[in-house]
């Protein structure tokens, strides 16, 4: 891993290399859409792509033909309207059958509620099929990108079962049913955010002496926080299902354990009884769990935040450091969030080093994305400034910073404490270069710490110049009015901060500045300030700035006003005008 | 379902025959500590013990001692292991009934025996759920404990097979589910028990369920998403060219000169075609004709085979139907 380098994807020019956690996203956004941009002109215009240069031919850079080919009414007709998703114009279709008086098959009739099921009843647009296709890593094109919900495009709860759309009113003219129907239209209903309506669906079924399939008892199971409000009544629910599961000879499968885990977070206490016994069930069935069963498991272990000790997080732990995963549910990716979270919580740091090889073994890695990616690593990071001794800190803030993740604002925090904690102090101005490197020039709450860090106490001389230097910059990087920064507030810590670090490096004309600013936006420097500028003036043998300092102390009637006349005059020689 | 009963029927015959016992020792001897022999034997067995299991033991054998006539027995033992099951102890006139029923029917006794009483226990179940109140003490706290345990209400539908004297374990169950921490200080992912709702299928029910029909909607997008999980942008230029190859963009290596071009006939197929001037004339202009055809035709890479045989064939007819012109001549 090269660590001045950044992910592959991006140019590989410095100046056109991300800075920050932000602008990574952006550029592989608008990578991405630069592609969503061409694949959309291919589709448009596909007359001027039907020459096929190569041999053998590329498929995938052609266009597609996505217009229905056969035209008239007819059953066949449907079906290919079916196969290309044609919501619209597969509802329009077969109303027209119906009304011409033709009878439409069973099978058709399943696979048209198929399609409107999925989709909800919402028209399918090709630039929805777009995004499936990419990468999850980035959320494809850039409509999308502020919507950090709705991922996964068709996964998104976005779309609501509209009462009586397309898929009721067709379900209630079909002459006869099967179970599928049945069952696609719970699967649809649950999909779209209509439990209550699943569940009187699936006890329709149950009256018509159907068998649902598993992936409706799943579709079940995921609902059952929405059906029930009370832990125990949840759980009770879930169960029933299961029952009916085993009674009906359904044989459940992995999925369905993860939809029961999935509703045991949302049921307290109860969860922690049950789940391991949802684990053991698991077990004795032969069925493997994903790294999303564990992801479950950990999360109500230990979402509380006095988590008591337990030993779940080892196990978990040994279990997964042996394999390689093969992704077999949605919920598999967050796994590692969830367990660097846990982690951290537990402020366990050999942990998180477990943590961190199991998820290089093998094909592992696949399973963060870079959002996932970034968090994971920016809470590793956090620990490690708790908990590592500060070499190693730095090594790895050296090592990973901006190469295989962007530091957080928390995590500058963490690291300047880390520092203090080590009385590392002179680290600070290089901290400081990679605080303008990732854009956290202005935040105020950086900048407090750091100036504050910075100004608490006197150091030795070189470090002390280093620091002015450092101050100037600073001074400079807020005083800067680019074209799109507004012009930043001064805090007045911030500005005492400065004056102090002026002050002791003997820069007079500099600190008087940052006292005069403090006078500007109507604050009062504090003594430690004042103090510290008197003594400045007195190393540099200045009196005409002592005794502005005494007139400024004085206007604002403070009471070091008398303490400061005083000292200055016993300590400076001054003339009679002065006095 | 069948196998699920099945399976349960087979438990059930075993700790039948020694409930059998049971039931026997009890009634000849005194009702002195049948609390002990019974965690005695029961132990023996390879069933779980539930405080609700000796109660209704007790119970059925108050019942017992009421019933008379050959079948009695029977139906005691019965009723024993189903109540063992986690039932409540069935309206005796309604076993017996049941047993007449299932020695009608040409089946299996035993099974249809069961069968019927698991749903006669079901319906029980239900009906004295939402029965509140006017039931004697004992059911009071059955049906209580039914409500607010979680896991015994269904612990009796299936007889595990593992061991587990958890006498104990029950009466702390009563306690309200919010446990305090001490009591649960270690938990493992290795000890504990399971849900007890499902069999494994056996082999037959596998692959009988492995037939299924097209996939639908559902599972085409079902699997876009999983393969979307860990579909990450390349590392590096050697994963891009991987992609690029398994799109079809980028060549395979090494390179395979016919790829993208289907086939089917060998090279000797095309360059060979005399077998196919059978039918022409040995001598004579045609022949020297269709052999100048088959040299060009061998030289084409243009053409399929089929093609090729195409062209020779309509040579073929067209210098048919040109002999009876030219024998008229």
């Amino acid at each position: 891993q090269d660590p001045t380098a950044a992910h592959y994807m991006f140019q590989d020019d410095p100046f056109l290399m991300p800075r920050n956690a932000a602008s990574a996203r952006l550029y592989s956004l608008s990578k991405e859409s630069g592609k969503n941009a061409a694949k959309y002109i291919i589709k448009q215009f596909p007359q001027y792509f039907d020459k096929t240069f190569a041999e053998p031919n590329v498929p995938c850079l052609m266009p597609e033909i996505l217009t229905p080919q056969i035209e008239g009414l007819s059953e066949e007709a449907l079906k290919e309207r079916i196969h290309l998703r044609r919501v619209k114009d597969s509802v329009d279709m077969f109303d027209q059958l119906i009304q011409a008086g033709t009878p439409v098959s069973l099978e058709t009739t399943n696979s048209l509620l198929d399609l409107l099921c999925f989709y909800g009843d919402g028209e399918f647009t090709p630039e929805k099929e777009e995004e499936d296709l990419e990468e999850p890593g980035v959320n494809a094109s850039e409509q999308k990108a502020p919507k950090k919900q709705s991922r996964r495009g068709l996964q998104s709860f976005d779309s609501r079962w509209r009462e009586n759309n397309n898929a009721e009113r067709i379900f209630k003219i079909m002459p006869e049913r099967n179970a599928h129907s049945y069952c696609t239209m719970i699967r649809g209903m649950v999909k779209h955010g209509a439990s209550a309506k699943a569940y009187d669906m699936y006890i329709d079924l149950l009256n018509e002496r159907h068998k649902a399939d598993v992936h409706t008892f799943n579709a079940l199971i995921t609902a059952v926080p929405y059906l029930k409000e009370r832990f125990l009544e949840r759980w009770e629910l879930a169960k029933v299902f299961l029952n009916h599961m085993a009674q009906q000879g359904v044989q459940p499968n992995l999925l369905t354990f993860n939809a029961l885990l999935k509703t045991l977070r949302r049921c307290g206490g109860i969860g922690k009884s049950m789940s391991l016994s949802v684990i053991k069930e698991m077990e004795a069935l032969d069925i493997e769990p994903s790294l999303a069963t564990y992801g479950h498991l950990l999360f109500i272990f230990y979402k509380d935040v006095d988590c008591y000790p337990s030993g779940i997080i080892s196990e978990v732990l040994d279990d997964v450091e042996k394999r390689s995963f093969a992704p077999q549910d949605p919920d598999d990716a967050n796994f590692f969030a969830t367990a660097m979270q846990v982690c951290c919580d537990l402020k366990d740091i050999k942990l998180a080093y477990r943590l961190n090889k199991a998820m290089e073994k093998g094909d592992n890695w696949k399973f963060l994305d870079m959002d996932r990616s970034n968090a994971y690593w920016s809470k590793f990071f956090s620990l490690l400034c708790m908990m590592e001794q500060i070499d190693v800190v730095l090594k790895w803030y050296k090592e990973m910073s901006t190469s295989a993740f962007y530091p957080t604002p928390k995590n500058i925090l963490d690291l300047l404490q880390a520092l203090d904690a080590a009385n590392h102090l002179e680290v600070i101005p290089s901290v400081w270069e990679g605080m303008k490197q990732l854009g956290y020039n202005r935040r105020h709450d950086l900048l407090e710490e750091l100036l504050s860090l910075m100004s608490r106490e006197q150091h030795p001389h070189e470090i002390q110049l280093a620091f002015a230097k450092c101050a100037e910059d600073i001074k400079a990087a807020l005083d800067q009015t680019g074209r799109e920064q507004a012009l930043l507030e001064w805090t007045s810590l911030e500005l005492g901060s400065l004056a102090v670090l002026f002050s002791r490096a003997g820069r007079t004309q500099d600190a008087w500045n940052m006292i005069e600013r403090l006078q500007q936006i109507s604050r009062i420097p504090t003594d430690h300030v004042m103090n510290e500028f008197f003594n400045c003036a007195k190393q540099t043998n200045c009196p005409d700035e002592a005794i502005k300092l005494v007139k400024l102390a004085a206007s604002l009637d403070l009471p070091l006003s008398q303490k400061l006349k005083s000292r200055t005059e016993k300590e400076f020689e001054l003339s009679e005008k002065q006095k | 379902t069948s196998s699920v009963l099945s399976t349960e029927n087979d438990k059930s015959t075993s700790s039948k025959d020694s409930t059998t016992d049971v039931a026997s020792k009890s009634q000849e001897g005194t009702a002195e500590t049948p609390k002990q022999k019974l965690l005695d034997i029961i132990g023996n067995m390879t069933v779980e013990v539930s405080y609700r299991k000796k109660l209704k033991q007790l119970k059925t054998r108050e019942i017992t001692n009421t019933l008379e006539g050959p079948d009695s027995e029977h139906t005691v033992l019965q009723r024993t292991t189903e109540d063992v099951r986690g039932g409540k102890p069935l309206n005796p006139e309604l076993v017996q009934a049941v047993s007449a029923v299932a020695s009608s029917l040409p089946l299996n006794k035993k099974q249809t025996e069961s069968e019927l009483l698991a749903q006669l226990r079901r319906h029980e179940e239900t009906t004295d759920k939402q029965k509140k109140g006017g039931l004697t003490n004992i059911r009071n706290v059955i049906s209580e404990m039914a409500v607010k345990r979680q896991s015994p209400a269904q612990r009796g539908v299936k007889i595990s097979s593992r061991i587990s004297l958890r006498v104990d374990e029950d009466d702390q169950r009563i306690k309200p589910e919010r446990l305090s921490p001490q009591s649960f200080d270690y938990r493992s992912l290795k000890v504990g028990k399971r849900l007890n709702i499902f069999t494994k299928a056996s082999k037959e029910t596998e692959n009988a369920l492995k037939t299924v029909s097209s996939p639908t909607i559902w599972d085409l997008e079902f699997a876009k998403e999983i393969a979307a999980v860990t579909a990450q942008p390349p590392r590096n230029g050697f994963e891009e060219m991987i992609q690029w190859t398994k799109e079809g963009i980028l060549w395979e290596f090494p390179i395979d000169n016919e790829a993208g071009m289907e086939d089917d006939a060998e090279f000797h197929e095309h360059i060979f075609l005399e077998k196919h001037l059978k039918d022409f004339p040995k001598q004579g202009p045609i022949r020297h004709f269709m052999e100048l055809v088959i040299c060009g035709l061998s030289k084409n890479p243009y053409l399929s085979v089929k093609q090729k045989i195409e062209h020779i064939e309509w040579f073929q007819n067209y210098f048919e139907e040109k002999k009876e012109l030219l024998q008229e001549i």
